[in-house]
């Protein structure tokens, strides 16, 4: 049975759009459900945008966010936001950079006020920076340098992309979080952090005409920034399998494989959600019945993530100790053929559609995730009224497609392959 | 200004077994819950996890159906079942849209009432038990999330981790989960909670003559867990000789649930170790850069749960880490909070409490919590009136006779080496291996 159009999933009429004279965009979706306010804004800069021996930049710029404009010292903007009932926290990705606060409703006026002021005139001194770049490298410990998963992430990453940008991490490499200086922050915040690179995203018990006016007074006279420099965002054609291998002193073996999959905005994307949970989503999806049921492997899992430039379809195995580790992989790889070469059948797809459909009702259950999906529909989309469209996507998604995107984009010779062996300590 | 409440409907069963609905708008996917009391405290000596494997594979064959039928008739459907065990209780979840939702509700009440426990489905999530241990011996914060809790509370029914112990989990074998099924599952014991978008009296319909058909009359109730005892200082290092950076935890036993000082414990944690401008995150995070992440929390459980301080910094710097944050909880249980301080939690606290009450799913969990911990509904509507009322003194009652300052555990994951040396001047140091936390 398929599933019936669904326009209330998201109500996009009560959106109110408006970008003011310096191109900053306005997004205003009111809900008076709960009585709190979501507050994103968009920055269109990540890791994509950095160079070599600059790389972890932007995450690290993140960081000097929080420590002071002109009008509010360092340390003001959480004591006051956290006074008025509220929270904020960042994200870095490849792709964008994202700060949110979440707050009781009646905040919005003081919320406006300190987003606008960080955004006019941040402060960025010496001392900061170098605790933040202190607080980074503890970041980066944790999340990679100590982390199995990290170690073979970070390889991955090195050997799906060679030319493009997505190839460093996030988070930079250690010495260049070390090289950073003052200067590289304040050149980046001039050309990445201007209005005319940003999105606000407000979602929650708002007026939204009171509040696009207070938006507009406050941001409004900010000037627009230069232009963008563009990404050198070209790769060449993958021609055979790629390897390596993270020996560390790990328990059990485990393995990431990666293939680089499209853009978010081309029509495959879409079509790569419903083959990610047709193998990999639920228990009774094919890697977990045929890997994890058959104990060849502990877990299964996919990571599929939509980006700007094509990103990374990403496949994580965990072994039990002993494991062997030719059985796993052979059996992975047979189902990446099976798939291919025989597709899935059709109910197979309508319980992927029907499990994806109810991800992204809980995405959208709060405000935080309705301002954040739109967010990311006009980054990744170009559009926020694309906030639902993957939904109409699946609807088109066919056993065809599944099979047809699993050939085009999992085929052994793009595959790149990161084991991780254990071993034992020194 | 109170939280309104969603319209409740609540029945008690002939057997015993309670049902809770509640209508509220949003969207289209119901949350059910379906609780059972009895959890890992209640875990055999030398079968330490059992509660936790249980849960798991209740869900892998119930009534007339395989493991492999649920799996899928739920996904087919677009829903999401499973269950776990926490300290108090074993919760199992339902996760559907709306329009399936009375499809689904029996095969919930069937994998809590009567599994089938399949030979080769049990061994096998046996076997997988012991290997995810082994992937978390891999993770330093894994393993001091494991580490402190059999060290804070020692030989107490909460003294292990609900994932249990390696050693336990190779002994089980299905008669243990038979046996304590029968033991310990009844409806009398049990609640189900279900909370969406639906007409309540359908849902009521559906759920009630499936629950009612579970017989299974418990011949008797577990002793009420008893209340934990706080421990003398000590040093505990967890041995990885590789680790770059060490993982830190203080904790020790503080307060049930229940307990009149929890509105005074939520404020104090707050000012010491809650948001961004906690004294704790500004001490070590923003004023000297030691670390990334810190945080502290009281733990909530129905016979009282851990105090705990959490962080992480290089190996070089792990000692002074620690005596910063001692520092820092001793000069506040010296001095208290200031005036402000305390406001401000209390605005920071109240104004984000809807956001943790925005979600069916976020009600189903409070409605259960309510239950299985043992407080009234009326601390949930009454939050930010509670949390605005606590004063500066309270607060410091509490962090006097709640915080581990001169007492409770030091654990530390990384290389005992160059550690033990650091840590010594905070109490008696023991070291052990990873693999002796699992």
């Amino acid at each position: 049975m398929p599933i019936a159009v669904e326009p209330k999933i998201l109500d996009l009429e009560r959106v109110v759009a408006r970008t003011l004279p310096n191109g900053l965009r306005v997004r205003l979706y009111p809900d008076s459900l709960v009585p709190t306010v979501s507050y994103y804004t968009f920055f269109r800069v990540g890791s994509r945008n950095e160079r070599p021996g600059l790389t972890g930049i932007s995450h690290l710029f993140e960081h000097m966010m929080f420590n002071g404009s002109q009008r509010y010292g360092p340390k003001e903007f959480d004591r006051i936001l956290e006074a008025n009932g509220g929270t904020s926290n960042a994200y870095t990705s490849n792709d964008v950079t994202v700060y949110y606060d979440d707050f009781a409703a009646e905040a919005l006026p003081t919320v406006i006020d300190l987003e606008s002021d960080r955004v006019r005139s941040l402060r960025l001194d010496e001392e900061t920076l170098e605790q933040e770049r202190a607080v980074v490298k503890e970041e980066r410990r944790l999340r990679t340098d100590n982390s199995t998963f990290g170690l073979m992430e970070e390889q991955l990453e090195g050997l799906v992309y060679q030319a493009h940008p997505y190839r460093w991490p996030v988070i930079g490499w250690m010495d260049d979080i070390d090289r950073i200086a003052r200067e590289d922050c304040l050149s980046y915040f001039r050309t990445y952090y201007a209005p005319s690179n940003a999105a606000l995203y407000v979602a929650g018990d708002i007026d939204p005409e009171v509040a696009m006016r207070q938006i507009e007074e406050a941001y409004g006279d900010i000037p627009q920034g230069p232009a963008v420099p563009p990404v050198p965002a070209g790769e060449p054609e993958q021609r055979g399998e790629r390897r390596a291998e993270v020996r560390y002193p790990a328990q059990a073996a485990a393995v990431v494989v990666g293939f680089r999959g499209p853009p978010a905005c081309h029509p495959d994307a879409a079509a790569l959600d419903v083959l990610q949970a047709c193998l990999a989503v639920g228990e009774g999806s094919r890697l977990r019945r045929r890997l994890v049921q058959q104990e060849v492997a502990v877990s299964a899992s996919i990571g599929w993530a939509w980006r700007i430039d094509p990103g990374v379809f990403m496949l994580f195995l965990e072994l039990a100790p002993g494991a062997s580790r030719k059985r796993a992989e052979e059996a992975l790889f047979r189902e990446l053929d099976r798939v291919a070469t025989r597709g899935v059948q059709k109910g197979e797809v309508e319980r992927a559609r029907r499990l994806l459909r109810s991800s992204v009702l809980h995405e959208l259950a709060t405000r935080s995730g309705v301002a954040h999906a739109l967010g990311q529909a006009e980054l990744l989309l170009g559009d926020w009224r694309h906030a639902t469209k993957a939904l109409e996507q699946y609807r088109e998604v066919g056993p065809p497609d599944v099979r047809r995107v699993a050939e085009a984009y999992l085929a052994p010779r793009s595959r790149n392959v990161v084991w991780l062996e254990p071993e034992s300590s020194p | 200004m109170s939280l309104a409440l969603p319209d409740l409907h609540e029945a008690r069963l002939p057997n015993g077994a309670t049902v809770v609905v509640a209508r509220r708008p949003g969207v289209p996917l119901a949350a059910a819950r379906l609780f059972v009391r009895a959890g890992s405290a209640l875990d055999p000596r030398g079968r330490l996890g059992l509660a936790h494997l249980v849960s798991a594979v209740a869900r892998r064959g119930a009534g007339r159906r395989s493991g492999e039928s649920i799996d899928a008739l739920v996904e087919s459907l677009g829903a999401d079942l499973g269950g776990d065990a926490e300290e108090d209780a074993t919760v199992f979840g339902l996760s559907a849209p709306v329009d399936v939702l009375s499809r689904l509700l029996g095969v919930l009440v069937d994998v809590v009432a009567s599994p089938a426990f399949p030979h080769a489905e049990f061994e096998r999530l046996r076997r997988r038990e012991l290997a995810s241990l082994a992937h978390d011996s891999d993770e330093p914060g894994t393993l001091a999330d494991r580490a402190i809790v059999s060290s804070a509370y020692g030989d107490h029914p909460y003294g292990h981790a609900v994932e249990g112990r390696a050693r336990d989990l190779s002994r089980m074998r299905r008669p243990d989960a038979l046996a304590f099924h029968r033991r310990w599952y009844g409806p009398e014991r049990a609640t189900l909670v279900v909370v969406g978008p639906m007409d309540p009296e359908v849902a009521m319909e559906d759920a009630r003559p499936r629950l009612e058909r579970w017989r299974n009359a418990l011949s008797e109730s577990p002793a009420e867990v008893p209340a934990p005892a706080p421990s003398a200082r000590r040093v505990v290092v967890v041995n990885k000789p590789d680790a770059t950076q060490t993982q830190v935890r203080i904790a020790d036993v503080a307060i049930p649930r229940s307990s009149p000082d929890y509105f005074p414990a939520v404020v104090a944690n707050a000012v010491l170790g809650g948001g961004f401008t906690s004294r704790l995150v500004e001490a070590i995070r923003v004023n000297r850069g030691l670390s990334y992440g810190v945080r502290s929390r009281f733990g909530m459980s129905r016979a009282g749960g851990l105090f705990t301080f959490s962080s992480f910094t290089k190996n070089e710097t792990a000692g002074d880490l620690v005596e910063v944050a001692l520092d820092e909880m001793r000069r506040f249980c010296e001095m208290g909070p200031t005036a402000e301080e305390v406001n401000r939690a209390a605005s920071y606290l109240g104004g984000l409490f809807p956001l943790s009450l925005e979600t069916h799913e976020q009600w189903a969990e409070r409605l259960c919590d309510v239950r299985i911990l043992g407080y009234g509904l009326e601390q949930v509507l009454e939050y930010r009136e509670r949390v605005r009322a606590v004063t500066a003194e309270e607060v410091t009652s509490v962090a006097r006779r709640h915080l581990p300052v001169d007492r409770g555990v030091v654990l530390a994951v990384g290389p005992a080496k160059g550690l033990a040396p650091q840590l010594e001047r905070f109490g008696p140091v023991s070291v052990v291996s990873a693999h002796s936390v699992l």
